[in-house]
This record gives structure tokens, C-alpha cells and sequence, in this order.
């Protein structure tokens, strides 16, 4: 919204009421509107045309359900900074398990308290409620007065509440309102065996849900980290050096527990929880088992150098929380006590540096496939790319050669050169690469490498490669794309490679 | 007395050998590994230095291919014993038209290609960090640093830091211009690198035979440059003499391509081979 989150709090006086309008059955009716509309007589599902014959200035936007899916999907990422396993419920609301969680807010009253101050700061209306089970609260939290459903008090809480609070299709929860059963209290009370035969499993699923008797798995956001540790800030904290100095104190404490389970860091992850509802995640990785703090500390730091500027403090960050995506058994004495090191840094710590600061994706080694096709040949892939893993495939090589068969460079793609050539399978006399022309001296070839008719199709051409030296001693390896006569009527010339 | 006097003037004399010998920035490099040609390390004071910064750059982008393979027959010859991996880090600008390394290619050349890493940065800024923090670390065996022409920021200050990095950590640093001009900087040695006609092949003799290039000694910390030919061995990783069996004499001139400033004025009377008409 053009006016910032904070538009309902500090009302527009002159301004028009402002609403959401949806496309329903086709009909436009409004969908959301402004608190105080509904004193000009907006409702939700009133026809568009209704409300602006009451109020002909009303400013009607479109729903953009993509914006509001990204919008709720910001704000699980908010809330967790109260548990890490929040999951998207639906359109508008969320899934947040708490067990365990809320003691550290001072109690369920005033962790429900601070999640609704908070969020009603940033300018949302919320109903939060805490219960037993997601379908309880998820009832309660619609259909309910009470925000806290003490233990075991749930199945009491929810059966006065409407059938349609057990999260039931509008069609179904008719259907049973026709034979009289208006509440989720009417329906636990009668025999289950015929309310499945008529209205189908999913009513007595969903009351089971919401009782307890079965587990309802919810499915979290964001992976939830091994091992966590955080800090959280009276007074935000905004400077890069406070956010270096907590990774190092986050990483330190992070240390003993790892030492405790045996276990070294090899992806890791900072969150960043800036005061107005923004958070701001940055990873890095270890291509071994990592458990140094200062090193881990190293890593971000590196990360916070690449970002420099993208990293927006805003008002500062409230929470900083350390988690540990990834560990693996620490394989223990790397370096020998006995043997001193040469000064400077290790490999492992080199390639993690460079990875954190230009990205796993720009420090690359080769990767082989038993092709012939030479660009197919290989690849370059992150060299931590691959978890334990980081020796390329073994593929036999064969040994050095004084006289060598293949390309020292390789050109990213063909470059097609203007030849003159005897037909059928001569190498080319003279030939034009990059507007100049070469004379050739020396040739040999060619070597046919055919294509692969199981990928390329039957239609794809052969190349007749050729190494050839000009007079000045340049040495290139040419192809020849296609079969004179056999597969093509005038195949054309490639330049693939030089030699060295 | 004459105890403590003369233990004065010993200490003075230590003082003054301190302050003579060179700083810890401007070391001599140490006894350099030798190439086995004797007229190359006569020029080199007994052999190149290891651990330091070199300095290999062609003139023509299509040179870029023998460049890097003086570059990597260095890197191999001449880098870290024990060390197992070359990091090979590439300036964006460098990696447009030239190329990548090929595996069967670097097989044949003597270098398992399993042992390469290549960093591409994605700024020139971030490729000068990573060549600074590569030769800092001591378990690399070598360092190729491939940049194209001469960029500005790339100077002599740079050069300067990667020499007393590679110093420190005793891995042998090369910087592989493409394309550049001559240009100050501080490196033990640069050498120019030009293309030869090949060896004739024993076993065809139409074919290209065995790569030679003319290596040009433009810098060298001992004073004394000069020119060879050079021939790599891939079997046994060593640079070999090529001059003896020169088959062609003449020497190929060629216009020479500036790369990010403008070309130098040719200088008055500079003979250009054309190709002949008939």
C-alpha cells in the first residue's frame, strides 16, 4: 500500500474510505475494506455497485492475490522470532506450534499479548489464539470469544461453536445444517459410524483434528534448524560492527553445544529481525565440518562484506539468531600439534571464504561425463556443492602426450569460420576466424566424432574434427559439421579449440 | 671494560648488518628452482624464483592459448611440492572471447585436471580479492591469475601485495595477462609469450608436431633479459631448450592489439610483414 503499513493507525481524515473488490460468481463485490467504511454502510460482499452508490468517492482496488500471499509469507518469516515451526494456513491466517515457546515471552497471556501488539503496530488486525490442537485454535481464533483455551479445555471451548469452524466445505456444513446439526457439540454427541456413511470421512477427520484424537502434521516454513542461537535487543542494534560483534558471541555459544553432540557446522544461517517486521537471512557454508567460531564468524563476515550496502538496517535489527542448518560428525584432530604450519590460511578455509563472499556458484571445479561430444565432456560445478562429497567422478584420463590430441583451451561455444576446403573430407586450405585469415601449413585429421543420435535425434550431423597449424604456428582444432553429401550438401566449418 | 667494549661493538656490527640486509618487503628471493637450461638460469642467477609473483602476457587474444600454457607449465614445474590444488581465478573481462581450460586438453599438457580450481568473480574487484586471499593460502600449489589487458585498478600497488603475499606463503603466483601491454609492476620476472611454428612430428609429418614458443625475458629482478625458445615436456613436466632443432628462421612481426587504452605510437621505421602477393 502507497501509504506505508501505518495508514490504519494514522487514519486519512480527507480521504475517501479505501476497499478490495474481487470478481465472485461474476459479480464484483468487495472483499476488505477500511474499519471506519462501515459507517458510510460497507460490508464484505456487498456488489461494487451497491457501495459506490453509497459512497461515490470510495477508492476500489483489485484483490492481488499474489501480493497477498507474499505479504503472509513475510510475516511467517516474521513470527519466527516466537517458534520456528510457523506454517501458511489458507489465505489469511497462520499455524505457529508453540509448545515450549511461550514461557520465554513470560507466560501464554503475554506471549498472545505481544504478538497482537506487535503485529498491530505494524498496522494489522490479528485474532490470535493458543489451544491445544491447530484445528481448536483455528476454530476459537475465527468463531471463539476466549484467545487462551486453557489445557484440556479445548473439546469444551469449540462445541458451541458453529459446524463451520471445523474448517468444512460450505456445501457440506448445509447439507448438515439441514438435518439439524447446527454446532460441533451436535455432532460429537451422535454415533459416528452413520455420520461417516452420510456425510463422507473428512467431517469426522476434521472433528478429530480439532479434539486431539488424531495429529494434524503441520508443515513448517522455513527448515527448522539443528541447533539455534539468538540474541534479542532492547534498543536495536543498526551498526555492522554490533551485528559482527553478536555472530561472534552467537557462533561462541553455538560451539559447546556442537561439542557436546560431536558435531561441525556445515551450513549455517543468520536471521536478521529488523524492528518493522522485515527479515533478512543470510547463509553460508563450510566445505568440511566446521568448529571454530571465529571461522563461522569469518564466513558472515565476508557475507555482510559482499552485501555492504544491500543490507538494509532500516530502523535496526531487534534479533539476531544464529541457526544451524546442516552439521556434520566433527572429524577431529585436522591439524598436527607436532608439525608447524606455514604462516597463511588453510585450503578449506580459502575455498569457504571465496565461496561466502562471491558465492558457492563462482568457485567451480570440472565434472566429467563419458562423452565424446567435447563441450559435453565436462562441466564446472561449485566445489561444495556436494555434500561430503567433493571429488570429482572418477574417470580415467589418459596420460601426458608431447604431441597433444586435444585443445589446452576450449571456446564456450563453436565459432563458425568461413573455410575453403577440397571436398569430400579434406582439411581446409585457408580459412577466416575473427576477420582474419590463416594460411595453413600443417593439418591432420580427421578425427570423426559422431553425433548422439539418443539425445540429438537421427537428423543431427557428425563433425570430422582436424588439427591444423598455420603458417605462423598457431595451432587450432577445427571441425568440419556434417558429412559432405552423406549428411548435408555444404557443411559448414567450426573453430572448438587451441593449442597451446 | 675491554670485555664490555667489544661486546658494544659487536652489537653495533649486528645493528648494521640488520639495517643493511633487505626488509622483510624487499627480500631477495631465494635461490630459485632451476629450468636445466643453462642459458636461461645464467639470466635467472641459478633459477626462477618460487615463491613469487611472474608475469606472463601474450599481445594477441589468439596467443592466449600458449600463454597459458607457459602459465601452467610454470605453475606445474615450478609450484609448491606437496600441494595438490592450482587455483585459477579469471577476471570477467577476460573470460568473454577466450575460452575455458579444457580437461583432456590440461591431461595431455601434464596436469590433472582434477587438481583445478577455477574462481569466476563476477567484478574485477572481487577477482583481485580472491587472487590476494588465494596467494595467502599456503596449501594451493599455484595461483594463475588470468586478466585481460591492463586495467586500472590492477596496478602496481596490486602486484605489489600478491608479491608479498606469495612470498609469505611460498606459493607461486602468476598473473596471466591476455592482450596487455608492457606495464610497470612487481613481478620478479615477466615474460612475453609468441607462437612457433611447431617441430616437425616423427610419426607424421604433415601434421603439428610438438608446441615451441618464443619466450621473451622482458623483466627480470637480476637485470639480464633476453629471449629463447622453449619447448614443454608434459612427461616429465619440465621446460626443455627448443632452440637446437630451429627449423625457421625469420621472425614473424606483427601488429601488436591494445586492450582498455590506446595503442602506442609505432615507432618511426618499424618494418610490418605483409604477405607477399605472389
Amino acid at each position: 500500500m502507497k501509504w506505508g503499513k501505518s495508514w490504519i493507525l494514522n487514519a486519512r481524515p480527507d480521504a475517501p474510505p479505501i476497499a478490495v473488490a474481487d470478481t465472485e460468481n461474476n459479480a464484483v463485490r468487495i472483499v476488505a475494506h477500511e474499519a471506519h467504511a462501515a459507517h458510510a454502510g460497507i460490508f464484505n460482499g456487498q456488489s461494487l455497485s451497491d457501495a459506490r452508490a453509497l459512497v461515490p468517492d470510495l477508492e476500489c482496488h483489485s484483490r492481488d492475490r499474489a501480493a497477498e500471499r507474499k505479504l503472509l509469507g513475510s510475516l511467517a518469516a516474521w513470527c519466527e522470532r516466537y517458534t520456528p515451526l510457523v506454517a501458511l494456513d489458507g489465505d489469511d491466517s497462520l499455524l505457529m506450534d508453540v509448545t515450549g515457546c511461550t514461557h520465554l515471552f513470560g507466560g501464554e497471556a503475554s506471549f498472545i499479548a505481544d504478538i497482537e501488539t506487535r503485529l498491530a503496530a505494524q498496522g494489522f488486525t490479528v485474532r490470535a489464539c493458543l489451544a491445544d490442537t491447530a484445528g481448536a485454535a483455528w476454530a476459537m481464533a475465527r468463531y471463539g470469544t476466549e484467545r487462551i483455551i486453557a489445557r484440556d479445555q479445548h473439546e469444551n471451548a469449540i462445541s458451541p461453536l458453529p459446524l463451520a469452524a471445523l474448517r468444512l466445505d460450505a456445501a457440506l456444513v448445509k447439507s448438515l445444517g439441514r438435518v439439524g446439526f447446527k454446532t460441533i457439540g451436535c455432532i460429537a454427541e451422535v454415533p459416528r459410524a452413520p455420520l461417516t456413511a452420510r456425510f463422507g470421512a473428512e467431517l469426522l477427520d476434521r472433528l478429530d483434528q480439532a479434539s486431539g484424537r488424531q495429529d494434524e502434521i503441520i508443515s513448517p516454513l522455513m527448515p527448522v534448524a539443528e541447533l539455534a542461537s539468538e540474541k534479542r535487543f532492547a534498543d536495536p542494534i543498526v551498526h555492522e560492527d554490533d551485528i559482527k560483534r553478536c555472530i561472534g558471541l552467537l557462533a561462541g555459544n553455538i560451539i559447546a553445544l556442537l561439542e557436546r553432540r560431536d558435531l561441525g557446522v556445515r551450513t549455517c544461517e543468520l536471521k536478521l529481525f529488523r524492528v518493522d517486521g522485515e527479515v533478512q537471512s543470510l547463509s553460508v557454508h563450510a566445505s568440511n565440518p566446521l568448529r571454530d567460531a571465529e571461522r563461522i564468524a569469518a564466513l558472515f563476515h565476508e557475507r555482510l562484506a559482499r552485501l555492504h550496502t544491500d543490507l538494509d538496517a532500516g530502523f535496526g535489527f531487534d534479533i539476531v539468531r544464529l541457526n544451524i542448518l546442516q552439521a556434520d560428525p566433527f572429524n577431529g584432530g585436522q591439524h598436527d600439534l607436532v608439525e608447524r604450519r606455514d604462516a597463511g590460511d588453510g585450503y578449506d578455509a580459502l575455498i569457504d571464504r571465496l565461496g561466502a563472499r562471491l558465492g558457492r556458484d563462482r568457485v567451480l571445479q570440472f565434472s566429467f561425463t563419458d562423452t565424446h561430444i567435447p563441450e559435453r565432456r565436462f562441466a564446472l560445478v561449485p566445489v561444495c556443492g556436494r555434500d561430503g562429497k567433493t571429488d570429482p567422478e572418477q574417470i580415467v584420463l589418459p596420460g601426458p602426450a608431447r604431441t597433444p590430441t586435444r585443445p589446452l583451451v576450449l571456446l564456450e561455444r563453436p565459432e563458425p569460420i568461413d573455410a575453403i576446403a577440397q571436398v569430400p573430407d579434406s582439411p581446409p586450405s585457408r580459412f577466416r576466424w575473427r576477420k582474419v585469415l590463416y594460411e595453413i601449413a600443417r593439418s591432420e585429421g580427421p578425427e570423426r566424432i559422431a553425433c548422439e543420435w539418443w539425445r540429438d535425434g537421427r537428423a543431427s550431423l557428425s563433425r570430422d574434427y582436424f588439427r591444423v597449424e598455420d603458417t605462423q604456428g598457431y595451432r587450432f582444432w577445427l571441425f568440419r559439421y556434417g558429412l559432405y553429401d552423406r549428411e548435408t550438401a555444404r557443411p559448414d566449418w567450426y573453430m572448438h579449440g587451441l593449442f597451446s | 671494560m675491554a670485555a664490555i667494549a667489544h661486546k658494544r661493538i659487536a652489537d653495533a656490527a649486528k645493528n648494521l648488518a640488520q639495517s643493511l640486509s633487505p626488509g622483510p618487503g624487499e627480500t631477495a628471493c631465494q635461490p630459485g628452482a632451476s629450468f636445466g637450461i643453462p642459458a636461461l638460469d645464467q639470466h635467472l642467477n641459478g633459477g626462477i624464483c618460487t615463491s613469487a609473483l611472474h608475469e606472463v602476457r601474450c599481445s594477441l587474444a589468439r596467443d592466449f592459448a600458449c600463454a597459458a600454457g607457459f602459465a601452467l607449465g610454470l605453475a606445474a614445474q615450478f609450484g609448491k611440492q606437496g600441494a595438490k590444488k592450482f587455483l585459477w581465478v579469471i577476471d570477467p573481462a577476460a573470460s568473454v572471447d577466450s575460452g575455458l581450460p579444457f580437461p583432456d586438453g590440461l591431461n595431455e599438457h601434464g596436469i590433472d585436471p582434477k587438481r583445478v580450481i577455477f574462481v569466476r568473480p563476477i567484478t574485477l574487484q572481487d577477482a583481485l580479492w580472491s587472487a590476494d586471499q588465494a596467494a595467502k593460502c599456503c596449501d594451493l600449489s599455484a595461483v594463475v591469475f588470468q586478466v585481460k589487458g591492463n586495467p586500472k585498478p590492477f596496478d602496481m600497488t596490486a602486484t605489489r601485495r600478491l608479491m608479498l603475499r606469495a612470498r609469505e606463503s611460498g606459493v607461486l603466483v602468476c598473473v596471466l595477462r591476455q592482450s596487455g601491454a608492457e606495464e610497470a609492476s612487481a613481478a620478479a620476472t615477466r615474460w612475453h609469450v609468441e607462437i612457433m611454428p611447431s617441430r616437425a612430428d616423427a610419426d607424421f609429418e604433415h601434421g603439428p608436431g610438438q608446441a615451441r614458443h618464443a619466450q621473451t625475458l622482458e623483466r627480470n629482478r637480476h637485470g639480464r633479459t633476453g629471449q629463447w625458445t622453449l619447448v614443454w615436456n608434459p612427461e616429465s613436466r619440465a621446460f626443455e631448450d627448443g632452440t637446437s632443432s630451429l627449423e625457421t628462421t625469420h621472425r614473424v612481426h606483427r601488429i601488436h592489439a591494445s586492450a582498455h587504452r590506446p595503442d602506442r605510437p609505432v615507432e618511426m621505421g618499424q618494418v610490418v610483414d605483409l604477405e607477399r602477393a605472389s
